[in-house]
């Protein structure tokens, strides 16, 4: 299933001001896999995610489809290619769903036309609510708009920042199918970072996990699942 | 009845002028959250320019447009060099900056302009026999002029933010900077752009006012304050509340100083601070302004 290296990152270090987050992470992200790093609060989750998308200062290497983009300006590594799903969303609230797509495929240049109804065709529920203002809509149904904001500058790499975080569980198992089709049928590789471990272990080809920034274990989804560690302290399974 | 008619379309002359400088104000303030307090003075001198120009012969309506370009350079320089840097230390302060600007506009004018007040010509004809008749009531043109103006702008602002790229990245920056990055967006040159724009429009305004009220330095002062109030009270992030909120006070004014003999043109600054107040204590967002009711 897994191809070449898309994503590789090493020593990578980040933080905010003098107070460093990361310390010197190394892991990456081969073609159409879906690799989770799991991490609690506070473990430095959000600052990966904005290190690699290039919206905050950092140190060591990131290459990026065989290019190094460890310098890159948030604009050019997402029409390099990687994109990203925010925490909390961040749709653009007071703006109409069709502009928030629109929006979101800023960087395209021509018609974005088929990329709209390609994305209301995967998300009916945003489609019958094109006109309505992104505030009004459910938690689920922004989330399901930010990803598809997120799809809409034509990535190869989907950054997906704790997606279920505030949703219910029925709404955050149909997101992580959701996200299984983006990989299955639009062959997206795709970085998600979560504190929800069984679904997003059960989804993930392979994951880390980020203890106050740095990697203490690897493995794929089905092995984490199973060690007892993990067990405790992110499913709270007592063995 | 016919008198009524004439003071009613002075009003709303008026009250475009006050709706465009009302919407520079919310252009910036939906962008940057802040209240340009220079946006009056860069219009003034846009219209001392103006004045320069046609006296060397150029056409005024080409005259307006060069005015319009120097009001967006001035306005974005303001922005990249005063707003931007101390906005990133400390936001509050950039209140206090503007207001050193706003000052600092306001001498450089007097310092290139001279402090006499001078004739500004009309885009519009303004002879003893341009007006045109409704109702038995004789209509200037240039009053009539300027609400066209208005109404032209309007189009034009409406087509630029729902019909162009470029409209629909200011208006995703107005509403969340850290997504519109995400989504590729330069926020620092949309925000550029936005004061930019508000710079010409407020130009647009003072090129307007200037024939018919004469061109000096203070040329602005008190339509600046009037139009903050028709923002206020249309709401600092609505563009229809401002127009709607300009046109609002143009005709307020018009009526005071018409029918209220008590208070007439003097007392009219006190009465718009009373419904700056009434519109603060009973309605803060303003008219059309959003009180951010949003689901999570």
């Amino acid at each position: 299933m897994s191809g070449d290296t898309l994503l590789s990152v090493a020593g990578l270090s980040a933080g905010y001001g003098p107070i460093q987050v990361l310390h010197q992470l190394d892991f990456n992200v081969a073609e159409g896999e879906i690799v989770v790093i799991l991490g609690a609060n506070g473990a430095g989750k959000t600052t990966t995610m904005r290190a690699i998308s290039g919206m905050i200062a950092r140190k060591g290497t990131v290459e990026f489809a065989g290019k190094d983009i460890s310098s890159a300006k948030p604009d050019a590594i997402l029409r390099d290619g990687i994109s990203q799903v925010p925490q909390g969303r961040g749709t653009f609230t007071d703006l109409s769903v069709d502009d928030n797509l629109r929006a979101g495929g800023y960087t395209v240049k021509g018609s974005i036309d088929d990329d709209l109804e390609r994305w209301y065709a995967q998300f009916p529920r945003l489609g019958e609510r094109r006109d309505q203002k992104a505030g009004s809509l459910s938690g689920g149904e922004q989330q399901m708009l930010a990803v598809a904001r997120a799809m809409m500058p034509r990535p190869k790499l989907l950054l997906c920042d704790e997606p279920s975080l505030g949703l219910a569980p029925m709404i955050t198992q149909e997101l992580f199918r959701v996200l299984g089709t983006l990989r299955d049928e639009h062959g997206m590789s795709l970085l998600i970072v979560e504190q929800n471990a069984g679904m997003a272990l059960k989804l993930a080809d392979r994951a880390y996990v980020l203890e106050t920034g740095n990697i203490v274990a690897t493995g794929t989804g089905e092995e984490l699942l199973a060690d007892d560690t993990i067990r405790e302290a992110y499913l709270g399974v007592v063995s | 009845m016919s008198l009524f008619l004439e003071r009613m379309v002075n009003g709303l002359a008026d009250g475009s002028i006050y709706a465009l400088l009302a919407l520079a104000l919310v252009v910036v303030f939906r962008s940057t959250g802040q209240l340009n307090f220079a946006q009056g003075e860069i219009g003034t001198m846009g219209a001392f320019f103006v004045s320069t120009l046609t006296l060397s012969g150029l056409p005024v309506w080409l005259s307006i447009v060069l005015a319009m370009v120097l009001g967006f350079m001035v306005a974005a320089g303001v922005e990249r060099v005063v707003v931007r840097p101390i906005e990133h230390r400390n936001p509050s302060a950039v209140i206090v900056a503007l207001i050193g600007v706003f000052l600092a506009v306001n001498q450089l004018n007097a310092m290139i302009w001279g402090v006499d007040a001078r004739r500004l010509p009309s885009v519009f004809p303004t002879g003893a026999d341009d007006f045109v008749t409704v109702l038995d009531t004789p209509l200037r043109i240039s009053r009539l002029g300027v609400i066209g103006v208005l109404i032209v702008l309007l189009v034009l602002l409406w087509l630029l933010f729902t019909k162009t790229k470029i409209g629909l990245a200011m208006r995703a920056v107005a509403n969340n900077q850290e997504s519109s990055n995400l989504v590729g967006i330069r926020v620092g040159t949309v925000l550029l752009l936005g004061w930019g724009l508000a710079g010409s429009i407020g130009v647009l305004a003072a090129a307007m006012l200037a024939p018919s009220a004469g061109l000096s330095g203070t040329l602005m002062l008190s339509p600046f304050l009037l139009a903050s109030v028709a923002a206020v009270l249309g709401g600092l992030d609505s563009p229809i509340g401002a127009v709607v909120g300009g046109l609002v006070i143009g005709v307020t004014e018009a009526v005071i100083v018409g029918y209220v003999d008590f208070l007439g043109a003097d007392m009219l600054m006190p009465v718009m601070l009373v419904i700056l107040l009434v519109v603060l204590l009973f309605r803060p967002s303003g008219l059309f302004g959003s009180e951010r009711v949003e689901r999570v």
